[in-house]
């Protein structure tokens, strides 16, 4: 194999693996999207709420992140809770520019609250899967980032388990699929948007929990992946679950190919691209429904 | 066209005396005596100059924002348009930052045309969206190529003294009164337009598309001459404000805080109204102060951002329209 083939497999593999993460969490978002026409801007501050909560459990147990995943998936799901009932609830269903205004400050708050507690320093874990490669042939990847991938598509799987085939489950899609029609027969309720949100906040902890394996956190990580979830939801169609998981895939095959053929420098550049055509030109992005925008 | 179907809610106070006249006037003449009562070398005149910087920058994201409706997240991008122009013809051509600003404001509108071009198709959360796209990207473009920004580090105004032509200054005094000029114009202008056609017509598209369509407004040419004027205000604000600084960076610049930034003073003071981004403007150089000062004596940095964070939460959630602004707004 020439060079650039073995380096263009490399970059789709690790691509596809550090995709699952991104689709775990974009899915958060898009769920928010979906169900309550929330744009969570704050949803990357969340993830990395998910890293912190996850790095402060492995300092004071020295537990493995993988083993966070419960506690710091409760955790999340507690602060989505509140998070929608005190500042979201108010602005389900419309999509308003005051709306996007509040989660932008949301996620200033968290970032400097983070910042505050836990220094401007970028922190890891030292996990047993982080440090080792599995090596095939010419093709190297990390265990941790195999771990994560793994961990994404299980909570993705009962994620879609869940809403296929338990009643709330299938009430969020109603309302998720067609909120007039879900409010008409009564699906659209306080309790349906609170049990969604906090679902899509403890996506966006475990997904937390996963990434500080091999990504360490420091206070401007929020706003780094905040733009991935974004992009992954648009470019899959905003509110689809599906999309969303493909989406953060695309999102970061295109990262892994940038940075191996141009600059890891660049690696968001084409994403940024791919966005404002998306938004352009195919605004239900590849899964969306026409319903969705 | 009628002028009456489309003028906003918020109608001229008609009482005796013309406060709304009387107000302006004294601040502008408290403002011009105030080197004479702190003396020219204060720092007080400093903090004035960071105070009206900040002004001016909401004054002119107001235009497009609060007056036409469009609410962008991208006005970065015409700030250090404007700020990286000026330094960078000066270091690397010499040329004088009163040519360099106003190239820095050419460019700033040529690439507000390509902006509009690309993203007034998308209405409300999705055009705010895509100018977020665009910051951000400039933001990374910023970072990497280090041969023409100086990369994180930032571009370093060359300093050569006190120099007219260079528009540098070791005592603030002429950027007190450059901003207070700048202040006050964009002032006159922004209530000029908000009672000419033109400025009919950009509210009519804020509060009604279809309605201001209907009624024979062209919407996109409407949103497109106002976010240029508003990028031209923008870049100009820019290019005196990496004259006071001498420096610039790609956080400073295209960062979404300084986005953010931009909007603090219109959407605390309120929206769409000419004294609004003036008040909140200085509310908000109050709070920057207070938290400076706490954060030194706390050694806690982010004091300011955690506040600016908080204002907005509260702004947006409990006085959507700003101090001075109408009180029911859609989106």
């Amino acid at each position: 194999m020439s060079s650039t083939v073995v380096s263009l497999i490399q970059a789709l593999a690790s691509g596809l693996l550090v995709g699952g993460v991104y689709g775990l969490f974009s899915i958060g978002f898009s769920l928010a999207f979906g169900v309550m026409r929330i744009v969570n801007f704050a949803h990357g501050e969340l993830v990395m709420l998910g890293m912190y909560a996850a790095y402060s459990v492995y300092l004071l147990t020295g537990a493995d992140p993988l083993l966070a995943i419960p506690i710091v998936g409760i955790f999340l799901t507690v602060v989505g809770a509140g998070l929608y009932l005190v500042v979201y609830e108010r602005f389900v269903g419309k999509a308003t520019l005051q709306q996007l205004l509040v989660a932008i400050a949301i996620s200033m708050v968290i970032q400097i609250i983070l910042q505050m507690i836990y220094g401007p320093e970028t922190r890891g874990v030292q996990s047993v899967l982080g440090s080792q490669y599995l090596i095939y042939g010419p093709f190297f990847f990390s265990y941790g980032q195999i771990a994560a991938f793994i961990v994404a598509v299980i909570c993705v799987g009962v994620l879609e388990l869940l809403l296929q085939k338990t009643r709330w489950g299938k009430l969020i899609r109603a309302v998720a699929d067609d909120p007039e029609a879900a409010e008409i027969v009564g699906a659209n309720s306080r309790a349906i948007n609170t049990v969604a949100f906090a679902v899509s906040c403890c996506l966006a902890g475990i997904a937390g929990c996963v990434l500080i394996i091999y990504y360490p956190v420091n206070p401007g990580t929020g706003m780094a992946l905040m733009p991935i979830a974004l992009i992954a939801t648009v470019i899959g169609g905003l509110g689809s679950i599906k999309g969303a998981f493909l989406g953060g895939i695309i999102c970061a095959i295109v990262q892994q190919l940038t940075s191996t053929f141009w600059s890891p420098a660049l690696q968001d550049v084409p994403l940024y691209v791919l966005l404002l055509v998306f938004l352009a030109f195919f605004p239900f992005g590849l899964l969306g429904r026409k319903t969705a925008h | 066209m009628s002028d009456t179907a489309m003028s906003p809610a918020n109608g001229v106070a008609t009482s005796r005396i013309n406060w709304r006249l009387i107000v302006p006037v004294a601040v502008i003449a408290l403002m011009v005596l105030l080197p004479f009562v702190v003396g020219t070398q204060s720092y007080l005149l400093g903090i004035a100059v960071r105070a009206m910087l900040f002004i001016a920058l909401g004054q002119a994201w107001n235009v497009v924002a609060g007056i036409g409706g469009q609410l962008s997240l991208g006005h970065g991008v015409f700030f250090g348009v404007g700020a990286y122009g000026t330094a960078i013809l000066f270091n690397s051509l010499g040329l004088t930052p009163w040519v360099g600003g106003v190239l820095g404001a050419v460019a700033s509108i040529a690439v507000a045309g390509l902006m509009g071009a690309a993203t007034f198709r998308l209405r409300g959360v999705y055009f705010a969206l895509a100018t977020v796209a665009i910051s951000l990207c400039l933001e990374k473009l910023a970072r990497h190529f280090i041969g023409i920004t100086g990369g994180d580090a930032g571009l370093a105004v060359r300093f050569i003294g006190d120099s007219l032509s260079a528009a540098q200054s070791r005592s603030p005094l002429p950027f007190f009164f450059a901003s207070l000029v700048m202040v006050v114009a964009y002032y006159v202008l922004t209530r000029r337009l908000l009672r000419s056609n033109f400025g009919y017509q950009l509210q009519a598209v804020r509060d009604d598309e279809e309605a201001a369509a209907a009624s024979g407004v062209p919407v996109f040419r409407t949103k497109m001459w106002g976010l240029i004027l508003s990028a031209g205000m923008t870049a100009l604000t820019g290019a005196l404000y990496v004259q006071f600084y001498l420096a610039i960076d790609p956080g400073a610049a295209f960062g979404l805080g300084q986005a953010i930034q931009i909007q603090l003073p219109s959407l605390i003071g309120g929206l769409g109204t000419a004294g609004g981004p003036v008040i909140g403007g200085a509310i908000m150089i109050l709070v920057s102060e207070v938290t400076n000062w706490l954060s030194a004596r706390t050694a806690i940095h982010g004091l300011d951002i955690l506040a600016y964070g908080a204002i907005l939460l509260i702004v947006v959630m409990f006085v959507p329209g700003g101090l001075l602004g109408r009180t029911r707004r859609g989106a």
